[in-house]
């Protein structure tokens, strides 16, 4: 059966990961082990290809309900933390992980201190006494290593303005421009989860990749996980328009000193050189507010949140008022320092 | 005790404050009787004259200057310049004194000629660039024949322009209210909109945080020089048309001026 549990050694206990010592840590007698040395009982189970369609917890027998994405989440009647096997081996191994580093009272901590800043956000929701849930996932993304040939021709020009006697002068220096670019990006993440809204992940980063593990299951522990529903090669699309306007960055801080440059062709070549299978953590909290629900994310390592809160109108009135106020204020001001009359 | 302090000192200021507010149309109102329209070659009802006048009135004492409208047949011909500076001297007008402060729109008939000049105050205020702007305003309705409306204008203009520093642009965008109103709700609703967009989280990598900096870098460069080219502007020079500028009267008395035609 491809249901793998983490049994303490010791007392028997299901061991789940703990985010403040990075180890596989026992809540029963507090025996902590080091992912990285323990073998990974993922690697040693050697399932055949079965194709269940059910899964049943090693403590309780019961049956795990799950979506089909679901690689990773506890048992709903006896709350063992339970990774299922097979959909993390062959295709859907996944190459490396980032832990979780926020634990789940700090991420509570932080999402309040987060919707007290809101300066917009109605005075209610500022409490933030309405947390309907919040989850431990880790979300599977590609990190593409892309490489990219550019080259670009282009027309720029220099504009010199003078006056002698009567005239104006306006003298345009022109030039033919070429560049050759050589543009390497490592590590792109793009979510690879159908149900992540990919504009709140994008917000999301950055995540710390110097915390990148060799990918082991017990890390998953006591969190949910998915595996991917894109693979590498259907997101590469989504990737390469990710990096265009990184790309448009660059080459346009190599044509300088110019008063005008427009291209006339523009050719960018990105290769996929790499595209590793991720899971990067993610706290989602669900919101309860005035009868609607709101759904947060919070980078799981930083601590960033995102996602769209309530606007407050009175507030956006007030601000509105304040800001139109000191304009309106400095504006005369600006009038009186230049001579004009206050009234 | 003390509250009774606190209520006089209140009213004090109140009395102030009243007093402020109503003494100079008091002073205006004392001034009134003297006539500021000369309109001798009767282009105006007598009521739209008293009504000028009292609007010459009105506006010329917040400036302490006396506005002044002058229009003539000219039967004998003579000079529009000439006939405000002889005015001047001959009327002796003045907001403060006689031959003081002063702003003249003189009208000539019979050139149809146009000529303002402003004295002492008026001249500090109103030199020759800011005549010319009034007078520019004023001579298509006087070339209609909508005398009181240019009238209205003039008095009006003359009101805006002395309230403002002297050498400034009187006609800069930053001086108009409704520009400063309308910066005040683009600046407010941009602040408000950057507010609420951000509230959402922002994206805060670029490409920096990916680029592979050991690997990446320009391979092949070329600027190549191709040509020049050089277009030429003749620079405006400010000369307003039949501008006469400013000059002395017979009397003594220096002044700014503009001339033109309607
Ligand atoms: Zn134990
Ligand atoms: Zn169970």
């Amino acid at each position: 059966m491809p249901v793998i549990e983490y049994k303490c050694p010791n007392c028997g206990s299901g061991m789940v990961f703990d985010s403040a010592t990075g180890m596989l840590s026992c809540p029963s007698c507090g025996r902590k082990d080091n992912i990285e040395q323990i073998p990974d009982p993922l690697k040693q189970q050697d399932f055949s290809e079965d194709n269940t369609q059910e899964y049943h917890c090693t403590s309780c027998g019961a049956v795990i309900l799950t979506d089909p994405e679901t690689s990773a989440t506890t048992c709903s009647f006896c709350g063992s933390a339970v990774v299922l096997s097979d959909r993390l081996t062959g295709k859907l191994a996944p190459a490396m992980v980032i832990p979780f580093a926020v634990s789940k009272e700090e991420a509570v901590k932080a999402f309040k201190k987060w919707c007290r800043n809101g300066l917009l956000t109605p005075s209610g929701f500022m409490s933030a006494d309405r947390i309907k849930g919040i989850t431990g996932m880790y979300v599977p993304f590609w990190l593409y290593e892309l490489h990219n040939h550019v080259e670009v021709h282009g027309h720029a020009t220099k504009v010199r303005m003078y006056t002698s006697g009567d005239y104006e002068y306006t003298e345009t220096q022109h030039f033919d421009i070429y560049r050759k670019i050589r543009l390497n990006y490592v590590k792109v993440p793009i979510d690879a989860s159908e149900k992540m809204n990919d504009g709140l992940m994008d917000k999301l980063e950055p995540f710390p990749y110097e915390r990148l593990k060799e990918f082991k299951s017990p890390y998953l522990a006591g969190y949910n996980a998915e595996k991917y529903s894109y693979d590498d090669e259907a997101l590469f699309p989504r990737a390469k328009d990710k990096i265009r306007e990184f790309i448009e960055a660059y080459i346009a801080s190599t044509v300088s000193g110019y008063t005008a440059v427009s291209y006339t062709d523009k050719q960018i070549d990105t290769e996929s050189k790499q595209a590793d299978y991720c899971l990067l953590p993610v706290w989602m909290v669900h919101y309860d507010f005035r009868k609607s629900n709101y759904a947060f994310a919070m980078n799981g390592q930083t601590g960033k949140v995102v996602g769209k809160p309530p606007i407050s109108k009175a507030k956006v009135a007030a601000w509105f008022a304040g800001i139109f106020g000191v304009s309106f204020l400095s504006l005369k001001l600006i009038s009186w320092m230049m001579g004009g009359g206050f009234l | 005790m003390k509250r009774h302090r606190s209520v006089w000192s209140l009213l004090t200021i109140l009395m102030i404050f009243t007093a402020y507010l109503v003494f100079p149309f008091q002073m205006a109102h004392a001034a009134n009787d003297n006539q500021l329209i000369y309109d001798e070659a009767g282009l105006l009802s007598q009521e739209d004259k008293s009504e000028l006048n009292a609007m010459a009135h009105e506006y010329g004492a917040k400036r302490e200057t006396d506005i002044i409208i002058f229009t003539s047949d000219n039967p004998e011909g003579r000079d529009v310049q000439e006939m405000t500076e002889d005015f001047y001297d001959e009327q002796a007008p003045g907001y403060d004194k006689a031959h003081g402060n002063a702003v003249i729109l003189t009208l000539d008939l019979y050139h149809r000629d146009i000529y303002l000049a402003g004295f002492y105050k008026a001249k500090q205020y109103l030199d020759d660039g800011r005549l010319d702007k009034i007078r520019e305003k004023i001579t298509p309705d006087l070339t209609d024949g909508d005398y009181k409306l240019a009238f209205e204008k003039y008095i009006k203009t003359t009101y805006k322009y002395m309230g403002y520093k002297p050498d400034v642009n009187p006609d800069n965008i930053f001086f108009n209210i409704w520009f400063q109103l309308g910066g005040a709700v683009v600046i407010g609703g941009i602040v408000v909109g950057i507010m609420a967009y951000r509230s959402g989280g922002r994206v805060t990598v670029s490409g920096r945080t990916y680029e592979d900096a050991s690997t990446s870098g320009v391979l092949d460069h070329q600027d190549r020089y191709i040509r020049t080219t050089t277009t030429k502007r003749k620079i405006e020079k400010n000369t307003g048309s039949g501008s006469g500028g400013g000059g002395t009267t017979k009397g003594g008395h220096s002044h700014s001026g503009s001339r033109g035609s309607f």
